[in-house]
């Protein structure tokens, strides 16, 4: 089957010949302010027999043998077919899932329509989620417990906070990129430090804000973000002894991706980011006098007050010429930045990583290409980049359809948005890491692997025994509007099937969920038991 | 077509990695392929007990060369006095912290490979982790080295711990297409609970739920590796409260996730779970700076977890059948830096331990004023002389297949 693969996708393209085009068509219209979407969305619809207003692109329906014509479609190449099933893949990979409601709104949208919606988020009234937030009140300023013992733990809380914005915003793919960028621009709490963590706030702010904003901005601002450069040594580099950390990363993981550079270019670039500082804490000493606890308070205060800023130490700084990557220059750090920016690999790379977080992991060369022109058109805009690839024939196919396994995130906030749960995620510390996904620690610079390393046999009970905790807080079964009302056992099993996993599973798993639920006394207790069972299946483990 | 359960019934669990019916069909080509060879003793019940430093282990300060003049030049701040090492031979001595070990060595127990490493050092953590875990800088050999090794020594009776590693997820050297390695990070979770509890896997619920991962199909996305998860993890976790339920620690292990961590794998060990390679990472090496103070306190955590493990299974009689190797993606550069720390760098040491071992030095010291790609240590012997050295005379398996090339093998385990 292997060796005739490449053969497919030459098929592949030369039967469906909008679905490159329609990327490229996105490129043109995004590089000439339009709205690219509609061009991918028209043309991908029906499959093989639509056709693209951008016309032929002369290489795919042109000189190649009609037999070609004929080949069948791989399985996999096929579109999904059920618009419900497209929507609800769509509200998966672009936010957190859909209620039933969301699904079938989003089922009778166009296909532009439905994506605009989601990338439109600018235009969408989140003051629910905004009055949830002020409401519960969140630490997420001040490390230690305070002199009363009473303060919430700063990072339990702030593991809330950003899981609560998840379960209700009304911007679900504003939040799906901060995520996304978590897991790549990554740092990591526990080396940023403890008493620094509200800095790794203010930078999931900062990827809220960028995050469909042109990439280049996005990666100015991490190189100087608080928590980015204390995560990655950029404030002890100096001119006698540069530190490598962060320059390498960049290339690594956060631009080009190995293979890309020399370690002579590491070394060089390393120099250009020397004399990187913040601004620091007040000079301010603890009063004189003070318990050993009122100390370790004030200093808690003080913690908690620091706002750095970015600051140029001129006497640490580098300013001879570097030569990185082919060019020669008084280089500083925002200028290795740029460079990085204008390389090929760069755009390749990030297209790539947006697609297979998106769409499905180990893309044809050929998508990649399509996207690198978006990219380039649009002046590496995320915004479009992400545009072409939800709009795309590749994200509507059964490749993409349950390609992904369910990171721990999305299962437990998939579950609490999709059936409508109301909670302020009290126990979810410890569940998390029994999933093995703490937010704001990824387990490395890299973020977190993802894909099968989700599933192992200890994860498995980590995620059963979530939903044994988080379906029944103190012993009694939670509130699930989504699934209260049904009136009987078989209406209950296939609600909850709707809702979580697009009507869709195994021969004979719904009449096993039947039998079970018929068991349990009616109302939330019945409830209860079919979410966690729906919510364990093996189907609902994929996105 | 090839039904899961084909596979199954081959008495081997399957995991799969890929999402559609192709990787079965590689499954079962390797399968069959590994069916017909018949050079593995079935008697040899060995272990092996990998330990990986994770971030980069500082070799020169793990196993310093004292008395080298170019380590005390370099190493300003960081360097170890000689008077402050625990001596082992030619100049070497162990970091101060390592007095288990030292004890260890002093027994005839310890064996240090020096200046490990491989040709074309990748300088990144995750490059660098991969080329040990695949066994291989050219990337080609599929999977992981024990992932490989596993399916060798898989038996007809499937044994749901022959690969058991301590942690969240399988650890790449492990991964294998048709091996389910059991990940457990606390035993004390790791099972289905009822209402908070760890219940009886016939509870309705419970019964209901694995139904659905039996009924769901080996042809629908992941669906090997879904199926396989659960039934590993079922499984697993049954023998592994009945191995709880009869070992005790002979002696006190270090109050820390490593040392419970490797309590864990003793119980697997003395509970006859037929474990063959375990798995355990003590992270945190990347010390960028002020590494006196957080490699030192790696280095008493690594030194009282395994001189703990070694004594635990030396009373539970089992410290003959156990050999414990450390490994790290690579060392530090020799020369200090601003933060009194160490930049990532390339050649190291490790460790091999155990009742088995034949104490020594062994790899050439490296030459420290010979240093490549601007001031690192050059490696002396490859990493997979140790693969080869360990699949072979302690698993009893031939290492040419495995590692894609044949070896010459070290001194430190009996030919």
């Amino acid at each position: 089957m292997a060796e005739t693969t490449p053969e497919l996708q030459t098929n592949r393209f030369f039967e469906r010949p909008t679905t490159r085009r329609a990327l490229l068509a996105a490129a043109v219209t995004a590089a000439a302010g339009g709205a690219g979407a509609a061009v991918v969305g028209v043309a991908s619809r029906s499959g093989g027999e639509s056709t693209s207003p951008a016309g032929d692109d002369g290489e795919a329906g042109e000189g190649l043998p009609p037999q070609a014509v004929e080949t069948p479609m791989p399985d996999l190449e096929r579109p999904i077919e059920d618009p419900k099933r497209w929507a609800a893949h769509l509200l998966r990979r672009a936010g957190w899932g859909g209620t039933e409601a969301e699904i079938a709104e989003f089922a009778g949208l166009g296909r532009d329509e439905a994506v605009d919606r989601l990338l439109n988020f600018e235009a969408v009234d989140n003051a629910a989620l905004d009055a949830r937030i002020a409401r519960e009140a969140f630490n997420l300023t001040t490390p230690g417990r305070g002199l009363d013992g009473k303060r919430p733990p700063l990072i339990r809380d702030m593991q809330r906070w950003w899981l609560t914005r998840m379960a209700y915003t009304a911007r679900p793919l504003e939040e799906r990129m901060t995520y996304l960028w978590h897991g790549l621009l990554t740092s990591q709490v526990s080396q940023v430090g403890v008493q620094a963590a509200k800095q790794m706030v203010r930078q999931n702010e900062l990827f809220r804000a960028h995050a469909l904003g042109q990439y280049d901005e996005l990666l100015q601002a991490v190189s100087k973000d608080p928590a980015m450069m204390l995560y990655l040594n950029t404030i002890e580099s100096t001119k006698e002894h540069p530190n490598e950390n962060y320059a390498r990363e960049l290339m690594e993981l956060f631009s080009m991706g190995e293979g890309n550079y020399t370690e002579d270019d590491v070394r060089e670039s390393a120099r250009a980011f020397t004399g990187w500082r913040l601004t620091r804490q007040s000079r301010e000493r603890p009063p004189e006098g003070l318990s050993e606890r009122e100390r370790a308070e004030w200093l808690d205060q003080m913690w908690a007050a620091w706002e750095p800023e970015f600051r140029l130490d001129p006497r640490l700084h580098d300013s001879g010429n570097k030569t990185f990557l082919g060019q020669t220059g008084n280089f500083g750090g925002e200028d290795v930045v740029r460079v990085i920016l204008e390389q090929p690999a760069t755009g390749r790379f990030i297209t790539r990583r947006l697609f297979s977080d998106l769409a499905y992991r180990d893309p044809e060369e050929q998508t990649i290409d399509g996207l690198v022109e978006v990219w380039e058109a649009s002046g590496h805009s995320v915004r479009e980049v992400v545009r072409a690839i939800l709009a795309s024939d590749e994200f509507a196919s059964m490749r993409a359809y349950r390609s992904l396994v369910r990171s721990p995130v999305e299962f437990a906030v998939g579950a609490v948005r999709g059936l409508g749960i109301e909670t302020n995620w009290p126990t979810i510390e410890q569940s998390a890491s029994g999933m093995d996904q703490r937010l704001f620690e990824p387990p490395s610079v890299a973020g977190w692997p993802g894909g099968e390393t989700w599933l192992s046999s200890g994860t498995f009970f980590g995620r059963v025994n979530f939903l044994d905790a988080f379906l029944y807080p103190r012993g009694r079964p939670i509130a699930i509007p989504a699934l209260a009302d049904q009136p009987t056992p078989e209406a209950m099993v296939d609600a909850a099937l709707r809702i979580l996993v697009d009507d869709d599973v195994a021969q004979g798993s719904r009449e096993s969920l039947y039998a079970f639920a018929a068991t349990v006394p009616g109302g939330p207790e019945r409830a209860a038991a079919v979410a966690y069972l729906v919510l364990a299946s093996p189907e609902y483990q994929l996105v | 077509m090839l039904t899961r359960r084909d596979f199954v019934k081959g008495g081997v669990a399957l995991v799969s990695i890929g999402t559609t019916a192709q990787s079965l069909l590689k499954g079962a080509v390797a399968f069959a392929a590994q069916n017909s060879a018949t050079l593995v003793d079935p008697e040899n019940k060995k272990t092996l007990v990998l330990v990986q430093l994770a971030g980069g282990n500082d070799g020169l300060n793990t196993v310093v060369p004292a008395s080298d003049p170019a380590y005390r030049s370099a190493r300003g701040t960081l360097g170890i006095a000689e008077e402050a090492v625990l001596p082992l031979a030619e100049g070497f001595g162990l970091h101060p912290s390592l007095v288990g070990m030292k004890g260890l060595w002093d027994a005839g127990k310890l064996a240090v490979v020096r200046g490990v490493g491989y040709p074309g050092q990748n300088y990144s953590h995750f490059k660098s982790m991969a080329i040990w875990q695949a066994g291989d800088p050219k990337m080609e050999l599929d999977n992981g080295w024990l992932g490989r090794t596993l399916e060798k020594l898989e038996s007809e009776e499937h044994d749901p711990f022959l690969g058991f590693n301590i942690g969240a997820s399988t650890p790449d050297e492990m991964r294998s297409p048709r091996i389910a390695v059991p990940s457990v990070r606390n035993p004390e979770d790791y099972g289905v609970k009822v209402g908070g509890k760890l219940g009886d896997p016939a509870h309705a619920r419970t019964a209901t739920m694995l139904k659905l991962y039996e009924q769901y199909p080996s042809s629908s996305p992941y669906g090997v590796l879904l199926e396989t998860t659960a039934e590993t993890a079922m499984s697993s976790s049954k023998l592994l409260q009945e191995a709880a339920s009869a070992y005790t620690p002979a002696v006190e292990y270090p109050d820390s996730s490593f040392g419970s961590g490797l309590s864990v794998l003793a119980e697997a060990i003395v509970g006859d779970l037929g474990m063959r390679v375990g798995h355990i990472t003590l992270g945190g090496f990347d010390t960028h700076n002020n590494q006196a103070t957080g490699h030192t306190g790696l280095m008493e955590t690594l030194d009282g977890g395994l001189t703990a493990f070694y004594q635990d299974l030396a009373a539970h009689g089992k410290a003959d059948d156990v050999l414990v190797l450390t490994w790290s993606e690579f060392g530090r550069r020799v020369e200090e830096n601003a933060n009194g720390g160490t930049d990532h760098g390339a050649g190291s040491v490790l460790f091999a331990l155990g009742n088995g071992v034949q104490a020594g030095l062994y790899g050439d010291a490296p030459d420290l004023s010979a240093l490549v790609d601007n001031g690192n240590v050059p490696y002396t012997t490859d990493f997979r002389r140790v693969y080869a050295t360990v699949i072979e005379r302690w698993l009893g398996v031939p290492h040419a297949e495995l590692l894609g090339q044949q070896w010459e093998q070290l001194g430190f385990l009996a030919a």
